[in-house]
């Protein structure tokens, strides 16, 4: 396509979209409500996301050893086991040093402590940190598997419930996109029509000096993909000051709570609205113009 | 050359447009289509640019073959055509200048060439002078030469017309009809629907009579008549 070609497109599509601008705003409007919706979904998953990663790193492993276990072995397999991949550090702790733990973590607790003194219940042990989050599972099974040890925790439910919420987020956050998906693409579709409809006597004669089938479709992809891209904009300045607002209020009244940060949002948002918008216009388009050139 | 084999067009409501029509059009010739209305002279010309397919025969325009045209070729075939109506088809919006140059626009054309071309055009249909004003501005005979140029505008081998001077007084016609002569001495083949009686018998060209759409006469120095 030449130059001349690209200039003239752009021209007609800008034309177009001020001539019909009342039904464009329109679109647009419709545009970014379906976006915005889309945008606060990414902007939940997105923190879910942040929190589970954040659980995820600061687990630790806690190992028990089973009672009456020879302390040579307890040391022999804490030794063996920072030769295994995947861990990054391991603590030993005897019973004695638990309940001291316990001690200072519930200083109240003054009869549980003397129960505890006379014979202590707790366990011997390990805290192990792993390198990374993923190899947490391994390194649980590897100790479980150990004849010494008696059990082994950590913090595996609730980032596999977090994780779970993350997908059921994901999957609703689809069903409803997809229904205002098809709600947007009837309205920008009706108003590529109109736009067509505008423009009859202009493609009528287009087609009998010989314009191409692109060439005169090409305005009507560029009006789409604008109303798409200008929705997809309007969105994100919509989810900017939505979320800026959001962090603010929880930095004063959930100070301890991990929110995802600004930037990191407003890339994803942005990543799926600028997509999802022009893939919208592009599709409207190209459905308001099928049948319609074909001879 | 245009050649029909035997073409047949029956519209879906049943209607016939054509029956078995044969004919040739060589390079540089001007050849009336007269004929009764309803006769099917319009038909064969929108058979011809590719508006609609015939139902059995075959149509061949130099190198194209029409009959297995897809939507991808039929703009190469229409580039060869420049097609002038009774109405114009002129865009209201634009000025006379701007109706030629989109001819041009919508096929590539560069800005250069555009400007180079255009005024040309319209000097050839008398036009250079009304170049800014609208379509509404110009009298009947003005409003036909200028769909005339941006038929024109594009070099085209042929000239294919529907009642290019239907609208128009008998002097205005005559101008008309002139112009085409001009555009058909410079080289242009011409094919052209008409009921000018007075000016297809001062012509004298080649004249075939079509009647429920067959043709019934073809006279090389015809004149026009028919049985109605
Ligand atoms: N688009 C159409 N759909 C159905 N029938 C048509 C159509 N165009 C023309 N016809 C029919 O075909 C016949 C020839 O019409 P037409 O080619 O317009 O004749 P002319 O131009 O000689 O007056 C007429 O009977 C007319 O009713
Ligand atoms: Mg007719």
């Amino acid at each position: 396509m030449s130059l001349n070609s690209i200039g003239y497109l752009m021209k007609e599509a800008g034309r177009s979209l001020w001539r019909n601008s009342w039904m464009a705003l329109a679109s647009v409007s419709t545009v970014t409500i379906a976006l915005f919706v889309l945008a606060v979904f990414v902007v939940v998953s997105v923190n879910v996301n942040h929190v589970t990663a954040m659980l995820e790193s600061q687990v630790e492993i806690r190992v028990f050893i089973k009672p009456h276990v020879d302390r040579r072995r307890e040391l022999a397999l804490m030794q063996e086991a920072k030769t295994w991949p995947g861990i990054r550090k391991i603590q030993f702790f005897t019973k004695q040093q638990a309940a001291e733990a316990l001690k200072q973590e519930f200083p109240d607790q003054h009869t549980l402590f003397q129960l505890i003194q006379k014979s202590n219940p707790l366990f011997d042990g390990y805290n192990v940190y792993a390198r990374a989050p993923s190899d947490i599972r391994t390194i649980a099974g590897h100790f479980a598997r150990q004849p010494i040890v008696h059990n082994v925790v950590y913090q595996g439910t609730v980032v596999k419930r977090l994780t779970r919420l993350a997908t059921v987020l994901k999957w609703s956050g689809w069903v409803v996109e997809a229904l205002l998906g098809v709600a947007t693409l009837f309205i920008i579709i009706n108003t590529i029509r109109l736009a067509v409809f505008a423009r009859r006597r202009e493609i009528q004669v287009m087609r009998l000096v010989g314009a191409t089938n692109w060439f005169i479709r090409w305005p009507f992809i560029l009006e789409g993909l604008t109303i798409g891209l200008m929705g997809a904009v309007a969105a994100d300045a919509a989810v900017a000051l939505g979320y800026h607002w959001v962090l603010r209020q929880a930095a004063v009244s959930l100070p301890f709570w991990p929110m995802a940060g600004f930037q990191v949002v407003l890339l994803h948002t942005t990543v799926f609205t600028v997509i999802g918008g022009l893939v919208m216009g592009a599709l409207a388009s190209v459905v308001a113009l099928h049948r319609f050139l074909r001879v | 050359m245009i050649r029909l084999e035997g073409v047949t067009k029956r519209y879906p409501n049943g209607h016939q447009g054509l029956v078995n029509i044969s004919m040739t059009v060589h390079r540089g010739e001007f050849v009336f289509l007269v004929g009764p209305s309803g006769a099917g002279k319009s038909t064969l010309i929108r058979l011809l640019y590719g508006e609609e397919r015939p139902t059995s025969g075959e149509i061949v325009i130099d190198q194209f073959r029409l009959n297995g045209m897809t939507w991808r070729q039929l703009p190469r075939l229409r580039r060869q055509l420049g097609i002038v109506f009774q109405d114009g088809k002129l865009l209201p919006t634009r000025t006379v200048f701007q109706n030629v140059a989109f001819a041009m626009e919508v096929v590539g054309a560069s800005r250069k060439d555009i400007h180079k071309r255009v005024p040309q055009v319209l000097e050839l249909v008398g036009l250079a002078r009304r170049r800014d004003h609208y379509p509404e501005e110009l009298s009947g005979g003005e409003q036909q030469r200028l769909g005339i140029a941006r038929a024109l505008v594009n070099h085209p081998s042929y000239i294919l017309a529907d009642e290019p001077t239907g609208n128009l007084d008998p002097e205005t016609a005559a101008g008309i009809m002139k112009l085409f002569q001009e555009i058909n001495r410079r080289g242009a083949t011409v094919v052209m629907a008409t009921h000018a009686k007075d000016l297809v018998n001062q012509m004298q060209k080649r004249v075939v009579v079509i009647e429920h759409g067959s043709i019934v006469r073809d006279d090389a120095k015809g004149v026009y008549a028919y049985e109605s």
